[in-house]
């Protein structure tokens, strides 16, 4: 990604934002003093345009559009590493969670598409099934992604050990989860959560 | 339900273990059997959301898991659960709902009912090594396990995250190595135990897992190691159906054979190799397993 420079003024800092995402994931961005173990941890780092110390240091600095613009919220894989280690408890998996949603919310700016199309994906089979189907996960996100080859040498391998299933049981209790998808769309239309 | 069982759980398998980590169910059921535990499974229990929801919509994953806890409430007895992603979002809703009264709010607006949140909720290494406790576990065996040398991968949210009372330390957790060398096995010291292996990015970036899941299996094999013992069927997926693919990116040789926990624990307490799913494994065990004169 090419360095934009960063100017700091009234006018390029949005604290705002960074307050729904403190109010989203139930933690103070001001805790942290960058002493860096969240990132010498994390897994994903390396996979990271911002490394997780330097997300928040661009929060404290209200430079939000800077992260959900590039892929590191979309790399982290919310193994927790970085909010077990905080020594000032900042919950940083939690705000990595809240900037994905509020991105997500927005369709941001975020080039990383193939993450965020797994999630849809997954969260529609919840809807659809009630539970996950993973075979239908799998064959759509291929077609969907255009990555029609991908894994294809591992599906007869799983098919034949059992571990794909091609046919699938719908919950008995489908109009429940139904009411629940729809109920939380009804509250945020009402603007009685975010 | 049979009335001898001496312990008694609501059983929450979780997506995978009906799809493909069949063998994580059948080995539970039966070894949960011979140890006289009763296990039922919560009628029509629903997907917890796992990581894409969490990541997405904290509203819909703390929904989710609180539904599937009010289903529990309708059983007798604490929750089992087996999938380490399973365990951490529940244990993460009753953290959450007790603590934000906010969000409790809204969550009972959505499930439109009052959440329940007296449930235990267990991870199968702790019914194992507390409720039944490891004296009883090594009463049970029939076939020690010795001379297997086994690398326990935690893998992330077994014991994570901290704030939210787990079943061990976080950093240096030790159930997994009290449990299997109460079957008589061997564990091994190594540096991979808690790293992550990349976990969902199987779909979106399965890249991202192949560098990961290597660097636990060049982790384990280094040790010494025969196998690896996980208790998670996202793990399992990683580090036994990607192996091969590894081994040819990476252009090595790992043959590592990786077993559920309940698998290893049910070849001590002498179940067969059908019971146990055993041919469902991607990495073929058996030369490992007759070697070592276990089957």
């Amino acid at each position: 990604m090419k360095k934009k420079k960063m100017i700091i003024s009234q006018e390029t800092m949005d604290i705002d934002f960074v307050r729904k995402v403190e109010a989203l994931s139930d933690t103070s961005v001001r805790r942290c003093f960058q002493c860096g173990k969240c990132s010498a941890g994390c897994p994903m780092a390396t996979f990271m345009e911002h490394p997780p110390n330097r997300v928040v240091r661009l929060l404290q600095l209200g430079q939000w559009r800077r992260i959900i613009e590039g892929r590191s919220i979309w790399y982290c894989a919310s193994c927790e590493t970085c909010s077990t280690r905080c020594p000032n408890k900042v919950h940083l998996a939690s705000i990595m969670d809240a900037l994905r949603k509020l991105s997500w919310d927005a369709d941001g700016p975020s080039k990383e598409s193939y993450v965020q199309l797994a999630n849809k994906l997954f969260l529609q089979n919840i809807r659809t099934y009630g539970r996950q189907y993973e075979m239908r996960l799998a064959a759509v996100f291929n077609v969907k992604s255009g990555q029609f080859l991908k894994d294809l040498m591992l599906g007869p391998k799983l098919i034949a050990k059992g571990k794909l299933k091609m046919f699938h049981s719908k919950n008995k209790n489908m109009t429940e989860i139904e009411k629940i998808f729809s109920r939380i769309e009804e509250m945020r239309k009402k603007g009685e959560a975010l | 339900m049979s009335s001898d069982n001496i312990m008694e759980y609501s059983y929450y398998p979780g997506c995978s273990l009906h799809a493909s980590a069949g063998e994580y169910d059948l080995s539970t059921r039966e070894l949960f059997k011979i140890l006289k535990i009763g296990l039922t499974e919560i009628p029509d229990w629903f997907c917890c959301g796992a990581t894409p929801a969490h990541n997405v919509d904290e509203l819909l994953s703390l929904s989710l898991c609180a539904k599937n806890l009010e289903l529990a409430d309708e059983i007798e007895g604490d929750v089992a659960v087996a999938c380490a992603a399973c365990f951490s979002r529940l244990k993460t809703t009753q953290h959450v709902l007790t603590e934000n009264e906010t969000k409790r709010k809204q969550v009972e607006k959505a499930i439109d009912a009052p959440v329940k949140l007296n449930s235990n909720v267990k991870h199968l290494l702790e019914i194992l090594a507390a409720d039944l406790g490891l004296e009883r576990l090594a009463a049970a065996v029939h076939k020690p396990l010795t001379g297997l040398k086994v690398a326990c991968y935690y893998g992330c949210l077994l014991t994570r995250p901290t704030d939210v009372p787990n079943l061990d330390c976080v950093e240096a957790p030790t159930i997994m190595e009290r449990v299997i060398e109460a079957v008589g096995a061997e564990t091994v010291p190594w540096t991979h135990r808690l790293e992550c292996c990349g976990a969902n990015f199987t779909l979106s970036r399965p890249g991202v897992v192949i560098q990961l899941t290597n660097a636990i299996l060049d982790s384990a094999k280094a040790a010494g190691a025969d196998c690896i013992m996980v208790g998670c069927p996202l793990c399992h997926g990683n580090l036994d159906i990607r192996q091969k693919e590894i081994e040819g990116v990476y252009k090595t040789d790992y043959n590592l054979p990786v077993f559920y926990l309940t698998q290893l624990v049910g070849l001590a307490a002498g179940l067969g190799a059908d019971k146990l799913g055993l041919d469902a494994m991607i990495v073929n065990p058996m030369p490992l397993l007759r070697e070592k004169n276990l089957i």
